[in-house]
């Protein structure tokens, strides 16, 4: 070993670390590198050695393992979390608060948390001073998000309310008729009303529901809500919840009002609504917990789903006990609807994402074998399947020693399930062998009725989407589907482009996706065109908004795909441009996991979408929530507050491996903070004047002043 | 007495005390002189639940200067209007049509795109739906035959039909009686029947209706197929042997767009539609020589209809070949400079009042599919030329632009997909 270890120190110290670390890794000894590490070298030896974990398939937990120790030596704190974040080793994070006794790192990592959507409870002995532990504890339960968002907003001149003709710009097309302006459609209105919820997402205020009331009659918001039908009204309650989003204080004062309603489906929207103001905060009196709880019980079923699923998009990933105790009386009561406990397990699957909670698991699978439930006939069952794997989302391995309780379910449930747990439990990971193992299920020329084949797709997606190669590859063999598969497998392969790209409109699966939907089969069109919302969720994306507009005139007939465009158009716009679903942040290394929770229950409802989307289940589309992360990155000084820097965004250059200190991003433009990204955007100080708390510019990220600036003028 | 911190909206109440001693109503009543909500419309939260009104203070343990938090305004609460509103969907189909500002669709019978589409065509005339409806269920005249009347009943069926319904028609009856007339539609080949020429189906069907609708004795018009869709020619027929020339005039129902190597545009195939040869006899000459006939238009209809020649005969393979080659068109047609000096005088006076022609299109064309290559075969326009009505109209203007605007609703696109037997898959659209 002597010559190894002569090599690799030479390789070290003369800028090689590639070449040490691929050394090390043929004889297996990775952990030398500690040894040759110094100030000069170690940036570049863990990013290559955090990339090349990807491709390795057992020992990768080994490889950053030796990054986090580094990191954590040379004082590089928000790096270590975030490989911390990345292992999922979550109990890592209390050794890196220990190490870093400075307040201001402290509260970076507490953005990074915040932002990856952890909920952490910081007790005494974590931080010593209460008010500091406060604002600590502030930043984690991302209390000031809406703050920053609508900062941004500001910044941008986009606080003036859209309506959804705005969005539609129906007078850009030609010729179109006008009739039908004497009545309402509901239809249509419903339309609007997720139309409006998503462009007018976090911004307070939108041009139908929280119009200031005139005179006393409850005002036009009111109008507007009952100008919708039935359960329509669910969604129209909760796009309130939409637009309030994260402003909880002010956001539930204003849906309050409408529990008091004597319409059922008013106050389950409203109870929807409470959820989803609560998505990703957590609010020091758990107004979430308090208000739903007592609405769990309820006669009616629309109502306890409103809270049921309140309660799961609140407390997405928070494990919180209390919503445990409130939610299982529910799956053991055997008189329960199956929608119910549909959604209850969705919401339970959401609570405890990835927690691997045995407990949870045996009493779905025991409502599950409650035979007269069984029949998958019923589309609601694809939920109750999906709560359960969502609790093993990304645990890789530890699904094959808790997940064994499949006993009693029929062959078509076993094999949907199996799919989806595989897919569940290696989202992310890009591992190439479950890969292979989907695709395998893929092959096969089974009648409409193999439903788990449409499960096999997504899963592709969500196991592939985890960096660029892999991505792309799936691209490619997505096509292959596209061309051989049966009905039930091309129905799927839109919505996993979707997932693919989502948010990151890539012109090449715009242009499969607008061929798509004009497939000869009505599914894949209806898919095809979720599946363009989704891929450009958030980005204004003009390519997509004028083919979409197109799409609006060519389908005016077809009320089904009309209400999927109008769908779409709104997603196009989300939060006017400034919010993005990825589920991946930190440059493309860290997934979180409620928001690909949230998305992939959507994808599976949208598997069946006559009886989902397009039936009274519709505000499964608030799921989306879940996913919904304003694309920003907001610089702020030493007390949290904004701080204008100049910054130059450009498309972000892979520099993994390469000699020197190469730019890392291309064709940038300098702008002054708040700025936003585009995906594959990389974000870069253009002054020295601070110096940046967290390598990666994403969202808030604390400057502090550089002691040894000087001014040259 | 612990004091506790109320945070109500965006409003922090410091110091609230509360009296433990007595039930939490009190304590409502106390944030009700704060912040005007009445009592039984506060929520307040304590960690993880709601405070009840008969709650005991002290198993709730709170502590002093705990911040509670409260819901709840004093504003009215949301209540249905009386009223609901009218939904398009819960009306009667009837009315739906209305409300939908387009027609149904028509289903494809298995390669009845033909039809189909000029059915549609036709449909979308006004004029010819209005002399329809008045024609008579059993009034055949004697010197119309049984056949054609049954087709001209069918046709005004299915019209009536089309406008009655939301959902797509099936047009059965129509194609039926169809067949009886023009045997020819109804070729059957491996078991299914054949594709057909539109404007085969076109020209009859126009005939028939002229044939029907000129001996109907109650249409005002003598001849209302003629006048809406009827062209004036009048040819100069000269022979360059002889030097030979006359004159004649013509009725015909469409344009030939002849396309050939050198036509890129619609205008440069009528053009060519307009100039032929023929072969007779001469009587200076004592045999038959060439004549070159150069036609020009004398006269306008309502609706002009072109037809695009893409079918060819090649001699070599004794086959029908079909000429693919890409031919642009106007959205507004002038065909000014095809008129005869006549006509032209007519037109000048409307031409130098309005911009307009703003011309009509139903443009029916036929989308071919094989699997995602769309190409585009239309084979008959109809122009409606802002003719002779707007000389006497003073206001011929205004007239122009209302005709635009009511006839933008028949240029909606209409989508009907069918399949027909085998892999090829057919979609058409009427714009």
């Amino acid at each position: 070993m002597v010559p190894v270890h002569q090599i690799v120190a030479f390789y070290m110290k003369h800028n090689a670390e590639p070449e040490a670390v691929d050394l090390l890794t043929e004889v297996e000894d990775i952990d030398t590198l500690l040894e040759h590490v110094d100030s000069s070298n170690y940036r570049r030896m863990c990013l290559y050695l955090t990339t090349v974990a990807r491709y390795l398939p057992d020992i990768d937990a080994y490889f950053l393992n030796v990054a986090y120790k580094t990191y954590l030596e040379f004082e590089e704190y928000p790096s270590a979390l975030r490989i911390a974040l990345f292992l999922d080793g979550l109990e890592n994070w209390e050794d890196i608060f220990m190490f870093c006794d400075d307040l201001l790192r402290r509260k970076q990592l507490c953005y990074i948390l915040a932002r990856h959507g952890v909920h952490i409870e910081l007790k005494k002995g974590d931080v010593a001073d209460d008010v500091d532990r406060l604002v600590l504890q502030d930043i984690i339960n991302n209390a000031k998000l809406s703050e920053g968002y609508l900062t941004l907003a500001r910044d941008v001149d986009v606080m003036d309310p859209k309506s959804p003709e705005d969005v539609y710009k129906a007078y850009l097309l030609y010729g179109r008729a006008n009739a039908g302006a004497s009545f309402d459609s509901a239809r249509e209105n419903l339309a609007a009303t997720f139309v409006n919820a998503f462009v007018n997402a976090g911004f307070g205020q939108d041009m139908l529901m929280t119009v200031p009331s005139e005179a006393s009659s409850g005002g036009s918001s009111g109008n507007w809500l009952f100008k919708h039908k039935e359960h329509a009204k669910i969604s129209a309650a909760a796009s309130l919840g939409m637009i309030r989003l994260w402003d909880v204080d002010s956001g539930l004062a204003q849906i309050e009002k409408y529990l008091h309603s004597n319409d059922n489906h008013v106050i389950a929207g409203a109870l929807l609504g409470v959820g989803i103001v609560n998505c990703s905060i957590k609010h020091f009196c758990e107004p979430a917990l308090g208000l739903l709880g007592d609405y769990i019980d309820k006669e009616d079923s629309t109502i306890r789903i409103g809270a049921i699923m309140g309660l799961g998009l609140a407390y997405a990933g928070t494990q919180n006990e209390h919503v445990r105790r409130t939610l299982i009386p529910i799956l053991e009561d055997e008189k329960a609807p199956l929608d119910v406990i549909a959604f209850t397990a969705i919401s339970l699957g959401l609570v405890f994402v990835g927690s691997c909670n045995v407990g949870i698991a045996d009493i779905i699978v025991d409502a599950l074998s409650d035979p007269s439930r069984s029949a998958l006939g019923e589309p609601l069952i694809r939920l109750l399947l999906l709560g359960l794997c969502l609790l093993y989302l990304g645990k890789k391995d530890d699904v094959d020693s808790t997940g064994a309780a499949k006993v009693g379910f029929n062959q078509k449930i076993k094999k949907y399930y199996d799919i989806t747990l595989l897919s569940c439990a290696y989202a992310g990971t890009g591992d190439v062998l479950k890969v292979q193992h989907l695709m395998g299920q893929c092959e096969q020329h089974l009648s409409r009725d193999a439903i788990h084949q449409g499960a096999a797709v997504l899963g592709l997606a969500m196991v592939a989407m985890a960096e660029d190669l892999g991505l792309e590859m799936e691209l490619r063999s997505m096509e292959h589907l596209l061309q051989y598969g049966e009905q039930n497998i091309r129905k799927a392969v839109p919505l996993a482009l979707g997932l693919l790209c989502i948010s990151n409109p890539k012109v090449k699966v715009i242009d499969t996706l607008s061929r798509l939907s004009h497939d000869t089969d009505i599914e894949v069109i209806m898919s095809a065109i979720i599946a363009l919302g989704l891929i450009g969720a958030g980005t204004n994306n003009a390519r997509i908004a004028v083919m979409l507009r197109g799409l609006s005139s060519y389908y005016c007939r077809e009320a089904n795909l009309l209400f999927c465009v109008r769908i779409a158009q709104g997603l196009v716009h989300l939060g006017k441009g400034l919010l993005t679903l990825a589920p991946y942040h930190s440059e493309h290394l860290l997934l979180s996991r409620t928001a690909m929770a949230g998305i992939i229950t959507l994808l599976h409802a949208c598997l069946d979408m006559e009886a989902t989307i397009l039936g009274k289940y519709h505000y499964v589309l608030y799921f989306l929530v879940l996913a919904m992360q304003p694309r920003m990155l907001m610089t702020v000084d030493e007390n949290l507050k904004p701080l204008l820097v100049p910054v130059r965004v450009g498309q972000a250059v892979d520099v993994v491996g390469k000699a020197g200190q190469p730019k890392t991003i291309t064709g940038f433009q300098t702008q002054l903070t708040p700025v936003i990204l585009a995906a594959g955007d990389r974000a870069e100080l253009a002054t020295k004047k601070y110096i940046p708390l967290s390598p990666i510019l994403e969202g808030f990220v604390i400057l502090k002043e550089n002691p040894d600036y000087r001014d040259d003028h | 007495m612990p004091t506790v911190s109320v945070k109500w909206q965006k409003e922090l109440f410091p110091a609230v005390e509360i009296d433990t001693s007595q039930a939490p109503y009190v304590f409502k009543c106390q944030l009700y002189d704060l912040t005007g909500v009445p009592p039984e419309r506060q929520k307040i939260m304590v960690k993880g639940g709601l405070l009840k009104d008969d709650a005991d203070w002290s198993t709730l343990g709170v502590k002093e200067g705990q911040k509670l938090m409260m819901m709840g305004t004093a504003d009215e609460i949301v209540k249905a209007p009386e009223k609901g509103p009218v939904f398009v969907e819960d009306l009667p189909e009837e009315e739906q049509v209305v409300t939908m500002g387009h027609t149904a669709g028509l289903f494809n019978l298995g390669n009845t795109c033909y039809m189909n589409s000029t059915i549609q065509c036709l449909h979308s005339v006004p004029e010819l739906k209005s002399t329809l409806i008045k024609y008579p269920q059993s009034g055949r005249s004697n010197d119309l035959d049984q056949s054609s009347h049954l087709l001209t009943v069918a046709t005004r069926d299915l019209f009536n039909e089309l406008d009655r319904n939301v959902k797509p028609v099936a047009p059965m009856q129509f194609w039926m009686v169809l067949r009886k007339k023009y045997p020819q539609f109804g070729q059957l080949h491996n078991g299914s029947f054949m594709q057909q020429d539109a404007e085969e189906c076109w020209t009859q069907l126009l005939y028939t209706l002229s044939q029907s609708l000129r001996s109907s004795s109650s249409s005002e018009n003598p001849d209302t197929v003629k006048a809406l869709f009827g062209i004036e020619l009048v040819s100069r027929v000269h022979c360059e042997e002889s030097g030979e020339e006359s004159s004649e005039a013509e009725s015909v129902y469409a344009l030939k767009c002849h396309i050939s190597h050198e036509v890129n545009h619609l205008h440069e195939g009528l053009k060519h539609g307009l100039k032929s040869e023929l072969e007779k006899a001469s009587p200076s000459l004592g045999r038959s020589a060439i004549y070159l006939k150069d036609s020009r238009i004398n006269g306008l209809p309502r609706y002009l209809t072109i037809q695009f020649v893409r079918f060819f005969w090649k001699r070599e393979s004794n086959q029908k070949a079909k000429i693919l080659r890409k031919v642009d068109y106007p959205l507004e047609l002038d065909v000014y400079d095809l008129c005869s000096e006549d006509l032209r005088k007519q037109l000048e006076a409307p031409r130098q009042v309005c911009t307009l022609p703003s011309a009509l299109m139903n443009l029916s064309c036929s989308l071919y599919f094989i699997g995602h290559l769309p190409f585009l075969f239309a084979w008959s326009f109809q122009f409606q030329h802002p003719n002779y009505k707007i000389l006497r109209d003073e206001e011929g203007r205004k007239l122009g632009l209302k005709t635009s605007d009511k006839s933008s609703g028949s240029m909606d696109t209409a989508v009907k997909k069918a399949c027909c037997r085998g892999i090829i898959k057919w979609r058409w659209r009427i714009i």
